[in-house]
């Protein structure tokens, strides 16, 4: 540089700089992103070196769980529960802490998509830690998207467009139910693979049919003294796992009564399981068959005319079929007999089987004995959410088949699917990909590029539930009617859009009565149109002078619920009076083994993607990154299978491969699966890992709509193959193996 | 001090055999010329390097290339999680390669500075190739530590060095100890390696033209032999082979502190001290005898200089430092198993039956069975082939032995939930990088440094000499010192 | 009962007498496994995930794990009471000692065993010399792929191949808890703030708090359940109680 450089010069090369930088990140593509912002003008809410907080919902499954989002210039950094929020109380799952896992996921959908079918969305190779995935880009516009959409709307007579939504029910299928109803389209259906494996349509027909309502049973765990569970994973992925597991924490350590006393019924000890006191493997088929020789005997051990239901069992016998010692069952009637806060609790793969409806219904009379129905410690009806007037459920598989029919015939010709992954949570049989190929245009909405999106025409990505304003209804596991509330706690990473904004501007465009249907702004706007009657409403837990304060209060708290219990006490006159036959369900297919299908509690049916997720160790076999398949050690050792040893799985409908764990909890006729690998797609961490035993299911369902996935039986194969399957555990350490022989 | 070495065979009648016989035997009693044998020595190393040289160079460079070179790069760049190190299994085969070197060096100060001191006088032609192992295979303990380092580029920070934080390294920790007393131990056994290297250097100055000439006069730091000369280098050399033994010995009681002073099951042992340091010498011996055999067989007139009787000592001490070791082993082992802590027991039952049982098991062959049967009979420890292999046998031996402490006993913990067996990676290739550098140093040595202290052998012949009492024929010993 | 200030650590009297400050009670009888804990820990503290090799050869780095064992033999079969295994803090650690570079130190003011990843060189001795086995080290720089590190806590470092690494009680959390407080001039509160995993735990198994405050809810859990430390022959003087129930 020139000793001639004068302050003047200095100046003028200063300016250029500072305005070259002003230039760079004012008009840089992601400007609207906080971070990329200069520190000096970050928007108000936002300061340096302090944390934001912002109260939303936990989308990662239905349940509804509140949120609060710490977030730092910009990025979200740590979801921690609602401390206010009456399901949660403060308190999350693993999965609603990978949350952030999924928002900031390296394989997302950045923007709008037009795709072939079954054209890659992101790059891939056999190892996913090392190397850059791209995602695909974006080619098409907003502008262009809303286009196709009005397209749509036009192009097709309204009964031939559907939507497939999510299990969650949240402000879009409110939305879309509100769109469909006023335009002649065909209703939204919501689905989800959890409910499928939760056997949510058996429990409330069988709750329904029982009490003579709608409505799905909630369990006071915490209020009991003894708990049956015959086969329900509350502490998993059960409906609402939070306010399960608080309950079972009433459970342990009531503070005014004594450690409760929890007993376990299934054929393959789950995480929930292995927390009972007793575990007692019964086999698989035999469940109403114990559940009503417990009836019979602890109404005996009461005393008073045997009721109905209970008339025709012979405990004896029913023990023997079992594979249980009557001294057990007896031990547990008088157990279940005297103590005061006695309950007994469906769920599984029971109801999973053909006489899945009446294994609950069995299970749930056992309530009548202590009359446990609307008390403390008992059965009660959940609360139905604020705005809610009816339990609405998701739908049951034998819909999905009715819909996949639907489409498969060509019906349908314009298919929005949204927060729902059909292609991986529906089991095989149901062939959707056939169907969906019928389809003329398939609509994904994915946040990420899954298997249905995969096959989709266009995607037209939704935000990530972090990103994004909405609500959901909480359907069960509080005593208080929650409507939860969502906003978003970051702006969106990408280029995506609410799918309310987008169908709006889509009706707009097509005018007419599209447009009048849904008459917002914004989604905020119809949001806020939904929330508003709820000011008026009595006992809500704030009160707001006006509507803006209470749309702020909504906001900040994560959303509105009662102060009062809103639980329903069940009609129960009837209950025991019906009869039941106690028969054996039918088992598909000619295999040696009975097959328990269970839902992965770490990865559940969406959390593949979430690497974090993926190193969590399963909570019974401490497994990670992998599927497997559990097997009796003996059963094993009768058939010279090994750890780890790769064995192929076949029913009558498919076969997968998977390798061998050898679980000393599992009885020796039965192998068990979990359900939550085998993507095809759905991002590096997810694409290729395992298998999904959903695909040996067959399409047969049981008298509420469940699929039978607790019903098969099936045959394994050696193959000769090894695969490892990482493990927390030490092998030598837990099970000796290496050790050497003594 | 006089030592008496009697012949077995000696009768009055035939005494010309019987001198005879023990020329033949007894480098001390078969003297040649000074001139003559100072220019066998030169010979040795001067001579013109063959085919077969440079081909040993070119593939040990190759292994010492990829194996410390690019395999360490790989480390340093990568991480450590190229290696088979894992939870609970820490420490993996660099911690083992750093006993077994660090175990390598002793023989060399055993042999010279112990035997100097207690004036053993069938040591004196192989002082030198046994000091040059403890210099050699204290640079490969060092190389295995700083390999075995997360940060090894951070690894000054373990140097007391002043700086303006004020941080010291914890001088709480075993390691630091160690890093103390290794460095101590390799500078003074490098110092111990040059005194008596000086005369030899001085001959080979005068002997020498060309480069040779400036290396060596350089080295010889002006070594002349006079008298005073001499008199400063006797009592220097006096001075430190007494001062480094007790230093020999620290060292290795020392490292084994890096496992006795930690609280895991196993390693908790007070009598892993000597216990370590017999393993040294049993390793280090062993090593000795294959060094000497090999450079016996490979280089120029160097069966004058190394003979039968040589292996013989070496095969005695073998024999009795095996004896040792399996003494100190039960030792260990017995107080152990008696104290019935559960996890010890759980570890000795590993050690035993686990996967690598066939390991323990094997260590015990070569290292007390093998011994014991072969080095009894004299001729067979006389044998160059026989002792190195014996010797090659203990050196794996001890090399289990360490690999059985270090991440064996590691793989079993106070947790179960996080045994874990270890598997070995990319430490096998810098293993070999380290053996490989070891053979080289000694494979570039041979050109440059004399590996006979020629001196040393010349004073003895000087002191030796047979002579007659009544009938018998006996070998006397002057003090010349 | 020590204070923080007259505590020094070479004066800490063994056993009973010891009385920590920070310190945890987990109640395993409620806990189930269900690894919302885990999840939560490596959120806060940008742990990585390593993938599927290094995970199956024990290179996890989270920074609590939970165990859980066999009892019996099938059908009488049950899995013990699930164990969540952490840092336990101790007293007299295992761990600092044997540092050469002192880069695991006991933090006077704190009463926790920290750990100093700038100045770790990778000895992994510590980690050899923990009975709990509780520290991970950092194999290789785990690949985090953008945007991911945008989740990563800017109050806590993020660490680089060759350094040890281990739960540290939330200390940014604490150090939050205890900034605040002293600007309001008083003195933190107990269950002001929590780790995460206690934070997040659904079935409240983990508590957090002062342990030399017998009004805590730590304290008063430890004693009502008998609380009992892990390994306490060995003198560790571990800060974390336990609860094994049935």
């Amino acid at each position: 540089m020139s000793k001639n450089f004068s302050r003047r010069d200095f100046l003028k090369l200063a300016g250029v700089g500072a305005t070259t930088t002003a230039i760079l990140t004012g008009c840089g593509p992601a400007s609207r992103y906080v971070k990329r912002e200069p520190y000096m003008q970050m928007p108000e809410y936002t300061y340096n070196g302090q944390s934001t907080y912002y109260a939303t919902t936990c989308r990662e499954c239905a349940a509804g769980c509140g949120l609060v989002v710490r977030t730092m210039q910009g990025r979200a950094i740590k979801t921690e529960g609602n401390a206010n929020h009456p399901l949660n109380l403060g308190k999350t799952c693993a999965r609603g802490q990978a949350t952030l896992h999924g928002l900031y996921n390296p394989n997302r959908v950045r923007g709008p998509i037009k795709h072939t079918r079954g054209e890659r969305l992101y790059a891939f190779d056999e190892d996913p830690f090392n190397g850059d995935f791209p995602d695909v880009a974006a080619n098409l516009s907003w502008d262009d998207a809303t286009q196709v959409i009005a397209d749509a709307l036009t192009k097709y007579k309204p009964n031939e467009i559907a939507f497939l939504m999510g299990a969650a029910p949240d402000h879009l299928f409110d939305f879309v139910t509100d769109f469909t109803s006023a335009t002649g389209l065909n209703a939204p259906i919501r689905f989800g693979a959890l409910s499928m494996f939760e056997a949510r349509a058996t429990l409330s027909k069988a709750a329904e049919n029982l009490f003579g309502e709608t409505g799905l049973p909630f369990f006071d765990i915490g209020g009991a003294e003894i708990v049956l569970s015959f086969g329900a994973n509350f502490l998993e992925t059960w409906l609402s796992p939070l306010p399960y597991t608080r309950g079972f924490t009433g459970l342990r350590e009531g503070k005014t009564k004594q450690r409760g006393y929890f007993v376990q019924f299934e054929s393959r000890m789950s995480q929930t399981g292995g927390k009972a006191d007793e575990w007692i493997p019964i086999r698989p088929g035999t469940e109403a068959l114990v559940a009503l020789a417990l009836g019979r005997l602890a109404f005996e051990r009461r005393g008073g005319a045997l009721p109905r239901a209970f008339a025709d069992v012979n405990p004896k016998e029913a023990a023997e079929k079992a594979g249980v010692e009557f001294e057990t069952l007896e031990r547990l009637a008088v157990l279940f007999a005297d103590k005061a806060g006695a309950l007994a609790i469906p769920g599984g793969a029971a109801l999973g089987q053909s006489n899945g409806l009446e294994v609950a219904e069995a299970v749930l009379a056992l309530n009548a004995i202590p009359d446990n129905f609307g008390k403390r410690g008992g059965v009660y009806l959940s609360a139905l959410a604020p705005t809610e007037t009816e339990y609405h459920r998701p739908a049951s598989p034998k819909e999905m088949e009715e819909f996949t029919a639907k489409l498969a015939s060509g019906e349908i010709k314009a298919l929005f699917v949204h927060g729902v992954n059909p292609l991986f949570e529906l089991p095989k049989a149901l062939n959707f990909k056939a169907a969906l190929d019928k389809v003329e245009q398939v609509i994904s909405f994915a946040t990420f590029p899954d298997e249905t999106a995969v096959e989709a025409d266009y995607i037209f990505p939704d935000h990530h539930g972090l990103e994004s304003w909405g609500y959901q209804r909480v359907f069960t596991g509080s005593a208080q009617a929650i409507l939860s509330g969502a906003q978003p706690v970051v702006s969106p990473f990408y280029d995506t859009r609410a799918t309310v904004d987008l169908l709006l501007a889509a009706a707009q465009l097509v005018g007419g009565k599209f447009a009048g249907a849904v008459p917002f702004k914004d989604e905020v706007e119809f949001i806020q149109s939904k929330t508003a009657p709820l000011k008026n409403e009595a006992n809500g837990f704030f009160s707001a002078v006006d509507l803006p304060t209470f749309n702020a209060s909504f906001q900040q708290y994560g959303g509105w619920w009662k102060t009062e219990s809103a639980f329903g006490a069940p009609n129960t006159e009837d209950v025991l009076n019906r009869d039941f036959d106690g028969a054996e369900p039918e088992f598909n297919g000619e295999g040696e083994f009975y097959l328990v299908p269970f839902v992965s509690p770490t990865l559940a049916e969406a959390g593949a993607n979430k690497p974090w997720l993926q190193e969590l160790a399963d909570p019974t076999t401490t497994v990670m990154w992998s599927t497997w398949v559990e097997i009796n050690p003996e059963t094993a050792e009768e058939l010279h299978i090994d750890n780890e040893d790769v064995v192929k799985i076949i029913s009558e409908f498919g076969a997968v491969e998977a390798a061998v764990y050898k679980y000393p909890a599992i009885r020796p006729d039965t192998i068990a699966m979990p359900f939550g690998q085998g993507h095809t797609a759905y991002g590096r961490y997810a694409e290729g890992r395992g298998a999904n035993p959903a695909d040996l299911f067959s399409a047969e369902y049981n008298q509420a709509g469940d699929i039978l996935f607790g019903g098969l039986k099936v045959k394994i194969e050696k193959t000769g193959k090894k695969l490892a399957i990482p493990r927390l555990e030490s092998m030598m350490g837990v099970y000796g193996e290496g050790l050497g022989e003594e | 001090m006089a030592e008496k070495n009697k012949s077995q065979a000696a009768h009055a009648h035939d005494d010309q055999h019987t001198q005879e016989h023990f020329r033949e035997k007894h480098l001390m009693l078969d003297p040649l010329p000074r001139g003559q044998m100072n220019d066998m020595v030169m010979e040795a190393m001067t001579s013109k390097p063959t085919w077969k040289y440079w081909l040993t160079v070119i593939i040990l460079g190759s292994i010492v290339l990829y194996g410390l070179g690019y395999s360490w790069y790989r480390l340093i760049v990568e991480g450590l999680g190229i290696a088979g190190v894992n939870r609970p299994s820490y420490w993996g085969i660099f911690l083992v390669n750093t006993v077994f070197w660090i175990g390598i060096s002793h023989a060399g100060t055993f042999i010279s500075a112990i035997l100097r001191v207690f004036k053993a006088e069938f040591r004196r032609p192989f002082t030198r190739i046994a000091e040059l192992m403890t210099t050699f295979g204290l640079v490969q303990a060092g190389f295995s530590i700083f390999m075995h380092m997360g940060r090894a580029w951070l690894s000054y920070w373990l140097m007391p060095y002043p700086n303006e934080r004020l941080l010291w390294p914890n001088f709480h920790s075993p390691l630091s100890w160690d890093l103390l007393a290794i460095t101590t131990y390799l500078l003074s056994s490098t110092m111990y390696l040059f005194l008596p290297l000086i005369p030899d250097l001085a001959m080979a100055r005068d002997k020498s033209t060309g480069w040779r000439k400036t290396f060596y006069r350089i080295l010889a730091i002006g070594f002349r032999g006079t008298e005073g000369e001499w008199t400063h280098l006797r009592h220097a050399m006096n001075i430190f082979a007494y001062a480094i033994i007790p230093v020999m010995f620290s060292v290795h009681t020392i490292v084994s502190w890096d496992f006795a002073a930690a609280t895991r099951p196993g390693w908790n042992s007070t009598i892993y001290g000597p216990y370590f340091i017999i393993g040294a010498l049993h390793s280090g011996m062993g090593a000795a005898a294959v060094v000497l055999a090999v450079v016996r067989g490979t280089m120029k007139n160097m069966t004058y200089f190394i003979r039968g009787e040589h292996f013989d000592a070496i095969g005695k001490l073998m024999l009795i430092i095996s004896m040792g070791w399996a003494y100190f082993y039960f030792n260990d082992y017995i107080v152990q198993w008696y104290g019935g802590d559960k996890w010890t027991k759980a570890l000795l039952h590993f050690h035993e039956a686990g996967p690598l049982g066939w390991m323990w098991l094997s260590m015990l062959i070569v290292n007390i069975a093998i011994p014991w049967a072969v080095l009894w009979n004299s001729k067979w420890r006389s044998n160059p082939w026989i002792i190195s292999i014996v010797g090659i046998l203990i050196n794996v031996g001890m090399w289990f032995e360490r690999y059985l402490i270090v991440p064996v006993s590691l793989s079993i913990n106070r947790m179960p939930f996080t045994w874990r067996l270890y598997i070995p990676a990319v430490e096998v290739y810098l293993s070999l990088g380290t053996l490989a550098l070891f053979i080289l140093f000694y494979v570039i040595a041979s050109k440059l440094i004399p590996f006979i202290p020629v001196w040393e052998v010349q004073e003895g012949q000087l002191a030796h000499k047979l002579s007659k009492f009544g009938r018998e024929t006996v070998v006397t010993v002057s003090e010349l010192e | 009962m020590a204070t923080v200030t007259d505590l020094n650590i070479s004066e800490v009297k063994l056993s009973e007498e010891y009385v920590g400050k920070w310190g945890m009670f987990i109640n395993q009888d409620v806990c189930t496994g269900c690894q919302a804990c885990v999840a939560a820990c490596s959120m806060e503290n940008n742990i990585a995930f390593v993938g599927p090799e290094d995970a199956g050869y024990g290179r996890t780095m989270n920074w609590i794990r939970i165990e859980r064992f066999w009892d019996g033999e099938y059908p009488e079969i049950k899995m013990t009471s699930r164990q969540p295994m952490m840092c336990q803090q101790c007293g007299h650690a295992p761990c600092e000692p044997v540092c050469p570079a002192f880069a695991t130190v006991h933090s006077q003011a704190q009463q926790l065993n920290l750990q100093v990843y700038n100045r770790c060189v990778g000895t992994r001795y510590c980690a050899n010399n923990c009975p709990y086995q509780v520290r991970s080290f950092n194999w290789r720089d785990y690949k985090r792929p953008e945007p991911l590190p945008n989740q990563f806590n800017p109050d806590v470092t993020v660490r680089q191949r060759g350094v040890m690494e281990k739960c540290t009680f939330c200390i940014q959390r604490i150090h939050q808890a205890e900034d605040k407080a002293r600007s309001e001039g008083r003195e933190v509160a107990d269950g002001e703030f929590t780790t995460a995993c206690a934070q997040v735990c659904p079935a409240d198994a983990i508590t957090f708090g002062r342990v030399d405050n017998p009004e805590s809810l730590v304290s008063q859990l430890t004693k009502q359940y008998e609380g009992l430390k892990h390994l306490p022959e060995l003198g560790t003087l571990s800060n974390v109680s336990y609860f094994k129930g049935g």
